[in-house]
């Protein structure tokens, strides 16, 4: 295994985590790691976005 | 419009010349389903080519896998070519890469059901169209996904409704 700049290489792929009803556990352990005003402005963002993206696709 | 840069993770993947798709339940939403999402979930193309410019692109995003983040495991052309999904943490937010989703529908596999939409500053990406959308969610069959696909249907129907034949 190599460690670069906090890195690390040569891992298999660590499986991805899923509750027995297929909810992403690591999605929801990311949102929990943000601040309640990081959360509302990542949020803000992605729903700003995609209100831009199909406004442009004239899916309003 | 706001002249800000839209979903700048997906537009890194196209301005690097990533042949991806768009699906899950941003794929839903841009086709107007009225349901919230935070990652991006995208299938790509695993021809060498194309792993060699989604490392690329992955290394300049700073990703990571979202499991054990304090390790900041990198991905890898060899995690890339497979057939599993890969959870990633971006500087621009969650990614997943999904080598196959739903019955082991592929890249190529999903090509015809996308529709190519405009990101802005001539961006274009393609996203999987709704009845796909919701066809994988049915072959996939989890309770998280189920509890959706009431909504994804009903806004199918709505979109139908307001535009027979489309």
């Amino acid at each position: 295994m190599l460690k670069s700049r906090g890195m690390e290489y040569g891992q298999p792929a660590p499986a991805p985590e899923y509750s027995e009803d297929g909810v992403d556990l690591s999605l929801i352990r990311w949102m929990l790691s943000l601040t309640p005003a990081e959360r509302l402005e990542f949020l803000e963002e992605r729903i700003n976005d995609i209100l831009a993206v199909r406004e442009l696709n004239g899916r309003t | 419009m706001d002249e800000r840069r839209l979903f700048p993770l997906v537009r890194a993947l196209a301005e690097a010349g990533v042949d991806f798709v768009v699906l899950g339940g941003l794929a839903a939403v841009l086709d107007g389903a009225p349901i919230a999402t935070l990652d991006v979930d995208v299938v790509h193309s695993r021809e060498p080519a194309n792993l060699d410019r989604l490392l690329g692109v992955l290394g300049r995003l700073d990703a990571f896998f979202r499991i054990q983040p304090e390790r900041r495991i990198r991905p890898e052309a060899s995690h890339l070519a497979g057939s599993g999904h890969l959870n990633l943490s971006t500087r621009h937010g969650p990614l997943d890469l999904l080598g196959t989703i739903g019955c082991g529908r592929g890249y190529e596999d999903l090509l015809a059901h996308t529709v190519e939409m405009d990101f802005g500053g001539g961006v274009r990406i393609r996203v999987l169209d709704l009845g796909t959308v919701i066809a994988v969610k049915e072959e996939v069959g989890g309770e998280k996904d189920l509890a959706v696909l009431a909504v994804l249907k009903r806004t199918l129907r709505e979109k139908q409704d307001r535009a027979p034949g489309q």
